[in-house]
């Protein structure tokens, strides 16, 4: 393996020579160890360090894409020439921009090195302690089926012949328990995680508490008669939902005509209780950085203010499209892939109201925990869902039982419109990449099929 | 090997190398094109039941071996092993490849997208976008252990999807195929893309004047092919090592006993010839092989690897499967059916007097320790009193795994097999779903319409 400056120079030497007037290359590395912890032995450690290197070029106004994984003179050819042939095959008549850099760059430390500090060992005690524990809560515990602690070390670069130069390191650490419950034939699961940057930050009594209040209260738990109505989705599920419908947010979409919030800039897609920011510096988020994936600068924006629709999220490409400047929100899943829209850290502004609040408002209503299956059964484009649910049935205020077996029907858009209170509650989904977050949403009526 | 040093009984090598190619097309335009080389090495080691894996795309003797130390002394305590001298295991090839990807330039791709979308845009003027994905890969993997096993395989895949998406005013509907094989690109001559193009269109037009689904229980219909997701998710998953070893699985313990109605007989068959779940061997080296799971409603087997099979005292089935060098393998499904049975598709829709038409069954997701699955009907529509009538939209199907075999009353004689991506502990890995044409005698659907 060669040095990645040494690499640089070869392949945008050998990128000039083939006609590439600019170029660039993002590289991405990580390192991350995980142990999985089952029945007091270390079941699973997992050690991982890898990277890559994606390269993008422009060709007569075309852009083409190659990465690798492995930096030696092969690669070198096969980055160049890909990415040509590539290029050449392209057919998009917009413009690609390879950025020179933003005037300025906001701090943003997303490192603790004394996390980098916490020993193997450590984090075996961690999971060991957090699985013991979700044991000894309660006996119907059949099992604890995963309980994994985790941290690990990204490192982004941008490097490019405009003259940008940008990098960033991050670290976090998370822990997941999920745990089988179980009583007489009647099986229940559920799965806690959190994530942090500082260690000592990860409460595993406590989540493990969570998980095992959650699935021995779901225990006995039966459908309803199917019929409209008021629901409240748990921080959970209205985050599913916020993530699966976020791409109707993306200048992308509005620009491909699949988002059917096309030509609703400054108007009102939500209820006043509804506002949605889009954060790429949350102190919090695993993701959050200085500089997006072609390196504007980032900034925080709200995306819907009190319910009115205030911008797109925008590349730079999509930007010059509508003639705006980039919000920073291009994004790469990795160095593998092309550059894209999506949210960093979206999540919608906690409101006043309690979950108890909002169930003791309800004659007769549901509690939805969390959702399932949204890859499928939501579509992005219409916005229609229909989705395997479970919770709690609420009557006079009070929570009467847990439900299971049906499903949530509804349609994202007129659903925001149908947001009677905002909870207390925000919380954050399972990272992946973007961070999207949500309080619990008591809406006014979803379709609840049962029985 | 160094990985024995320190502790574990079992040590594995795990080196990849793959070419990846992905075109996307929107509309007649070929939007973005990526090409890339995945290069890295995962090194396993077992003490009993406990596993170490590690993995990096440094792969220089030095950094492996320092590595495999690394990883072994995880295991420190555990009991050494023997290893043993490495035996070449030739296996014939089973899935011949004519045309190798790297032998075609993309302009070959992008011609057969351009078919594919020029039949669905000609479909029908309500066709308002139609977005195309060639992907295709070589995939080289070597696995070497301290068993002595020292086996290659080269992987060629390639698949294209087609989206269809219909708009009526702002009203959109999606139809979708991805047909794909464990082929190079004599694929495309052994398929006319142009059906799967005109068959994407018509569902997507069939959908946008469709009604939303009542909800309720009902017997429901579900087509062959791709509709063999349900067992997919609502049995497969769960028949996967990966749950039974630890017996969170529903169908843990349960060998000889009746789990399924009479009628179904179901396999996992990663031998056969050049099909998208195929391989010669597994991710652990294995030999793959056609494992009979069901006989007429009777559990014989489960899909096992190797880690898991030493907590279930079985062999691998040759089911050990991970999506590249990240991921430590596990039990996964590969081409996984239920076999066909006497019924025609037209006597089982004339003996139901009402209920719901699965033509085309979109993805979903299963939690294997309770069985509770859900997915989306992507073309679905009423039959009353033996004829098919209206199509409906938006409609879900939720149940339990294991009460929805015991209710399958017919089984049709038309099996075939479809594409799918899934996604599980290991990664997202090809796989096949199939079944013939069966009916269930009362599954929940959750819609939009009341009852």
């Amino acid at each position: 393996m060669m040095e990645l400056a040494k690499f640089r120079d070869l392949v945008f030497a050998r990128g000039r020579q083939a006609g590439f007037t600019d170029m660039e290359i993002f590289h991405q590395s990580s390192t991350n160890l995980s142990v999985t912890v089952y029945k007091g032995t270390v079941d699973k450690y997992n050690l991982a360090d890898s990277g890559g290197y994606g390269f993008r070029g422009i060709f007569r106004d075309r852009v083409g894409y190659a990465y690798t994984e492995i930096l030696d003179h092969d690669s070198v050819e096969m980055l160049v020439t890909e990415a040509l042939e590539n290029a050449q095959v392209i057919e998009s008549e917009d413009l690609p921009i390879i950025f020179s850099g933003s005037d300025s760059y906001p701090e943003f430390d997303g490192y603790n090195p004394d996390l980098a500090q916490v020993t193997p060992e450590e984090k075996i005690e961690l999971a060991k302690t957090m699985e013991a524990k979700a044991y000894a809560l309660d006996s119907r515990v059949m099992v604890v089926n995963s309980c994994l602690v985790a941290s690990g070390e990204d490192y982004v670069q941008i490097e490019n012949n405009k003259g940008l130069n940008l990098s960033h390191r991050g670290n976090g650490a998370y822990c997941y328990l999920s745990v089988v419950v179980r009583e007489g034939d009647d099986t229940k699961t559920f799965g806690r995680f959190a994530t942090a940057r500082d260690f000592a930050d990860l409460d595993a009594n406590g989540l493990a508490r969570e998980a095992v209040a959650e699935a021995t209260g779901l225990l006995g738990a039966a459908t309803v008669d199917s019929g409209d109505y008021p629901v409240i989705l748990r921080w959970e599920a209205a985050t599913t939902l916020l993530k699966t419908f976020s791409g109707l947010f993306s200048a992308e979409n509005v620009q491909e005509n699949i988002s059917l919030l096309k030509g609703k800039l400054g108007q009102q897609i939500a209820t006043p209780a509804i506002t949605i920011v889009d954060d790429p510096l949350l102190p919090q988020g695993l993701s959050s950085s200085p500089f997006d994936a072609e390196g504007v600068a980032s900034r925080s924006k709200v995306v819907v203010d009190q319910g009115k629709l205030s911008t797109y999220l925008h590349n730079l490409k999509t930007a010059a499209k509508d003639g705006v400047e980039s919000t920073g929100n291009a994004a790469k899943g990795s160095y593998k892939s092309n550059v894209v829209v999506a949210p960093t850290n979206m999540y919608i502004k906690p409101g006043s109201a309690s979950l108890d609040d909002m169930a003791a408002s309800l004659e007769r209503g549901i509690i939805v925990v969390d959702l399932q299956g949204a890859h499928s059964g939501a579509n992005p484009v219409s916005g229609d869902f229909s989705l395997g649910a479970f919770g709690y049935l609420v009557e006079k205020g009070k929570i009467v039982r847990p439900v299971n077996q049906i499903t949530i029907a509804g349609n994202f858009i007129s659903m925001l419109l149908d947001v009677e209170k905002v909870g207390n509650d925000l919380n954050f989904g399972l990272p992946t990449g973007s961070m999207i977050g949500s309080p619990s949403l008591l809406i006014k009526k979803l379709a609840v099929a049962g029985k | 090997m160094a990985a024995l040093d320190a502790g574990g009984d079992f040590a594995e090598l795990f080196v990849e190398d793959k070419h990846n190619s992905h075109l996307n097309m929107i509309s007649g335009r070929v939007e973005t094109g990526t090409s890339g080389r995945d290069f890295g090495a995962g090194i396993r080691i077992f003490g009993g039941y406990n596993s170490v894996y590690a993995y990096t795309n440094h792969t220089d003797r030095d950094n492996l071996v320092k590595l495999a130390r690394e990883a072994g002394a995880a295991l420190a305590g555990a009991k050494g092993g023997k290893v043993q001298d490495l035996q070449v295991h030739s296996k014939a090839n089973a899935h011949p490849i004519s045309i190798y990807p790297e032998s075609k330039d993309k302009r070959f791709r992008v011609g057969l997208m351009r078919q594919a979308n020029e039949t669905a845009m000609g479909f029908d003027p309500l066709i308002e976008q139609v977005r195309i994905r060639f992907i295709d890969e070589n995939q080289k993997v070597l696995i070497a252990n301290t068993e002595g096993v020292f086996a290659q395989d080269n992987r060629v895949r390639t698949r294209m999807s087609i989206e269809a998406i219909a708009a009526r005013g702002s009203e959109k509907q999606s139809g979708f195929y991805g047909p794909g094989a464990h082929m190079g690109l004599e694929f495309y001559d052994k398929i006319d893309i142009r059906e799967y193009a005109r068959e994407a269109a018509r569902s997507a037009v069939t959908m946008i004047n469709a009604e939303p689904c009542p909800s309720g229980q009902f017997p429901v219909i579900i087509d062959n092919e791709f509709g063999g997701v349900i067992f997919h998710e609502a049995c497969g998953h769960s028949l996967e090592a990966t749950s039974v070893a630890k017996k969170t699985s529903v169908f843990a313990d349960k060998l000889g006993e009746r789990i399924a109605s009479e009628l179904v007989t179901a396999y996992d068959d990663g031998t056969i010839a050049n099909a998208w779940g195929s391989a010669n061997i597994d991710d652990e080296g294995t030999p793959t092989q056609r494992t009979l799971l069901i006989d007429k409603g009777i559990l014989k087997g489960y899909m096992v690897d190797k880690l898991n099979g030493r907590r279930m005292d079985m062999p691998s089935t040759g089911s050990g499967r991970r999506q590249s060098y990240k991921f430590a393998p596990t039990s996964r499904m590969s081409n996984t059916f239920i076999d066909g049975g006497a019924s025609t598709p037209q006597e089982i829709i004339e003996n139901t007097e009402y209920g719901i038409y699965a033509r085309y069954m979109g993805g979903g997701s299963v939690n294997p320790a309770t069985g509770d699955f859900n997915f989306a009907v992507k073309e679905g529509y009423i039959v009353k009193d033996g004829k098919i009538q209206e199509p409906v939209r938006g409609a879900t199907l939720i149940g339990r795994g294991s009460e929805i075999l015991k209710k399958i009353d017919m089984v049709g004689n038309n099996l075939a097999l479809g594409q799918g991506m899934c996604g599980s502990a290991s990664g997202s890995i090809p796989a096949n779903v199939g079944q013939p044409m069966i009916r269930v005698s009362e599954i929940t659907v959750g819609g939009r319409k009341g009852k």
